[in-house]
């Protein structure tokens, strides 16, 4: 029906809609480049973990002269503990839990050099512990004792004390085969008793030689002697971990953490900031440009508003009426939708150009997340406009 | 189709002296498709009013109509648009042209809307009624007496089985509306319609069955 378009889209407004379609397509150029981004720059400086992970954090007492004099105690009392529990910003708090015996290591193997080294154990709930093994488990029958050491203690190894001494560097996998002993001496003389031992995984997180702490518990009933001490060190999980008063408290009460991880969770937090920033920029550019939309299809539709009555007269459905100006809307809307993923898979070359020289690994293609955001919001206001066509052509029918 | 009036009278009417209407004085008004009925009265005795009432633009009266034993305040959008392609047509007095079309194009629109007649009959239509040489021209720059025979025109390009004919040779000459009255009586037997035609005054056109007092 050639005519009824030639009726109807003579009375559109080429500015507004030409406004509406600049002001939508700047808005989805922003936010679909703002999601973009922000799935780069995710991988990147979170080293694989979400921003919106919790943080975990490892405090203790700072150690000073007092201490080493042995004047005061180095662990965290009840009550401090209680405090810390206590605070907003802790959502989950457990002490670590320490070996009371002697614990010793050493290795009984033709292929290795022996060696026999004193050691101790600590011991914290596994929810908090970010290694994750099958192997993690305590089993008496088995007799064999899953230990996780710290991923630093390896690369000090293989980056510093190997290299210097000559000696080859060790992956992950071959320390894992590694077989040695573990010997827990009882407080009677000649009361010990040997155990396998194995190397499970690194931590990232935990600054400690870690075994499950069900074996640290029942080890401590069979073996322990020691007077029992406060625990030296907590783990803290915080949802917000930029939270200041964390850093406050911390400084107030004289504990110790390990600064770079917080450091690094704020440049996340404000990264996350400038981009939600962007997005609800974009959001709102994006709802106002709807709204121009919605108002100029309404325009032109009142505009025409004789031309409908007549068209209704003349035997013409609502529904047929509204064709041309969905028609319009739909052209326009995949106009939108092509050049915003155009301009965006622009950026994101660009992008990817500049961070290749920063040696960063910035994808040069769009995420899927993209189109489906591209889509679904394209969708939606064409739904919503669609709706109002409909209902203010049917308005004017009889 | 049959249209039935039941004690129907438009409510600005409410407020005129009605007496002697055959129309709105009546309990039951039968108009029946087969028979072809002038209505002839000063202006404000509510011609245009009727013709709206069948048609579905206007729903301001008291009683009911019924087209074929269906209430009119039961129509839908739907049938509305059904009906005005298939059984209803109407000559307007306003016309109702797009000015910005040609006098084709407005035929077309609705001729496309229901694909009645061949672009050849409604050539022929126009050599009859002597605008043939108007068709290319836009609506609004014709006079309105050629505007009211295009108008005519386009409402013959469809089924009907009645068609309303409102004062649609009121600027025509005596030997033009009798040329259009040809035309329109032609194709409403083609179709076995019905017409129903108001006029401001008296037409002198050949009698028709029934003269409506209104």
């Amino acid at each position: 029906m050639r005519l009824l378009y030639q009726i109807l889209w003579k009375d559109h407004s080429r500015a507004h809609l030409l406004g509406a379609f600049l002001g939508t397509l700047a808005g989805f150029v922003l936010l679909l480049a703002g999601i973009q981004f922000y799935m780069d720059i995710k991988g990147i400086l979170s080293d694989n973990r979400d921003l919106l992970d919790p943080e975990y954090i490892v405090i203790n007492k700072k150690v000073n002269i007092g201490q080493t004099l042995g004047l005061s105690r180095v662990g965290f009392k009840p009550d401090e503990i209680e405090e810390i529990r206590g605070q907003p910003f802790a959502d989950q708090v457990a002490p670590f839990i320490s070996n009371e015996f002697p614990v010793s290591a050493y290795t009984e193997n033709e292929r290795f050099p022996d060696f026999f080294t004193d050691l101790f154990f600590e011991a914290i709930p596994d929810e908090f512990i970010d290694v994750k093994s099958e192997e993690w488990q305590w089993d008496l029958e088995k007799g064999t004792i899953p230990v996780i050491i710290p991923q630093d203690y390896l690369n000090l190894y293989n980056f510093g004390f190997a290299p210097s001494q000559g000696l080859p560097q060790i992956p992950k996998g071959i320390i894992s085969m590694v077989n040695f002993k573990l010997r827990l001496q009882g407080q009677v003389r000649g009361n010990y008793d040997d155990y396998q031992g194995r190397i499970v995984g690194f931590s990232n997180r935990v600054n400690s030689i870690m075994v499950p702490l069900d074996f640290l518990e029942w080890a401590n009933q069979k073996y322990g002697y020691f007077k029992k001490s406060d625990p030296a060190q907590l783990i803290l999980v915080s949802k917000n971990p930029t939270d200041p008063s964390i850093i406050r408290f911390l400084e107030e009460r004289g504990y110790d953490t390990i600064r770079e991880k917080l450091k690094s969770s704020r440049m996340n937090i404000i990264l996350k900031f400038i981009l939600s920033f962007l997005v609800i920029v974009a959001a709102i550019i994006i709802g106002l440009a709807f709204l121009v939309f919605l108002l100029s299809l309404q325009l032109m539709i009142s505009r025409s508003s004789e031309k409908i009555r007549r068209l209704n007269k003349l035997g013409f459905h609502y529904r047929e009426i509204s064709r041309p100006y969905i028609l319009l809307l739909l052209l326009l809307m995949a106009g939108i939708t092509a050049l915003s993923l155009l301009f965006t898979s622009l950026l994101a070359g660009q992008l990817h150009h500049r961070a290749e020289t920063w040696s960063m690994d910035v994808s040069s293609s769009l995420h899927g997340i993209i189109y489906g955001t591209a889509l679904g919001l394209i969708l939606l206001i064409s739904i919503a406009n669609v709706g109002a066509i409909l209902i203010s052509t049917k308005k004017l029918c009889k | 189709m049959t249209i039935r009036f039941e004690k129907m009278i438009p409510l600005p009417m409410l407020e005129q002296d009605t007496s002697g209407s055959e129309v709105w004085e009546a309990e039951t008004l039968l108009l029946h498709q087969e028979k072809r009925y002038v209505v002839e009265a000063a202006s404000g005795r509510g011609k245009t009013s009727l013709l709206s009432i069948i048609y579905g633009i206007r729903s301001d009266y008291r009683g009911k109509v019924f087209l074929d034993d269906r209430d009119l305040s039961t129509f839908t959008l739907k049938d509305w648009s059904l009906l005005r392609k298939e059984k209803l047509s109407f000559i307007f007095q306003g016309l109702e042209l797009f000015d910005d079309l040609t006098g084709l194009e407005n035929i077309r629109l609705k001729n496309n809307l229901t694909g009645y007649h061949k672009d050849e009959r409604i050539l022929e239509m126009a050599q009859l009624l002597g605008v043939d040489s108007f068709l290319k021209r836009k609506a609004g720059i014709l006079s309105f007496g050629q505007q009211q025979r295009m108008a005519i025109i386009r409402a013959l390009c469809q089924p009907f089985d009645f068609l309303l004919a409102d004062e649609c040779f009121s600027h025509m000459d005596h030997e033009n509306s009798l040329r259009a009255y040809k035309l329109i009586l032609e194709e409403c037997e083609i179709r076995g319609a019905g017409l129903i035609l108001t006029s401001l005054n008296e037409t002198g056109l050949p009698k028709a069955d029934l003269n409506l007092k209104i």
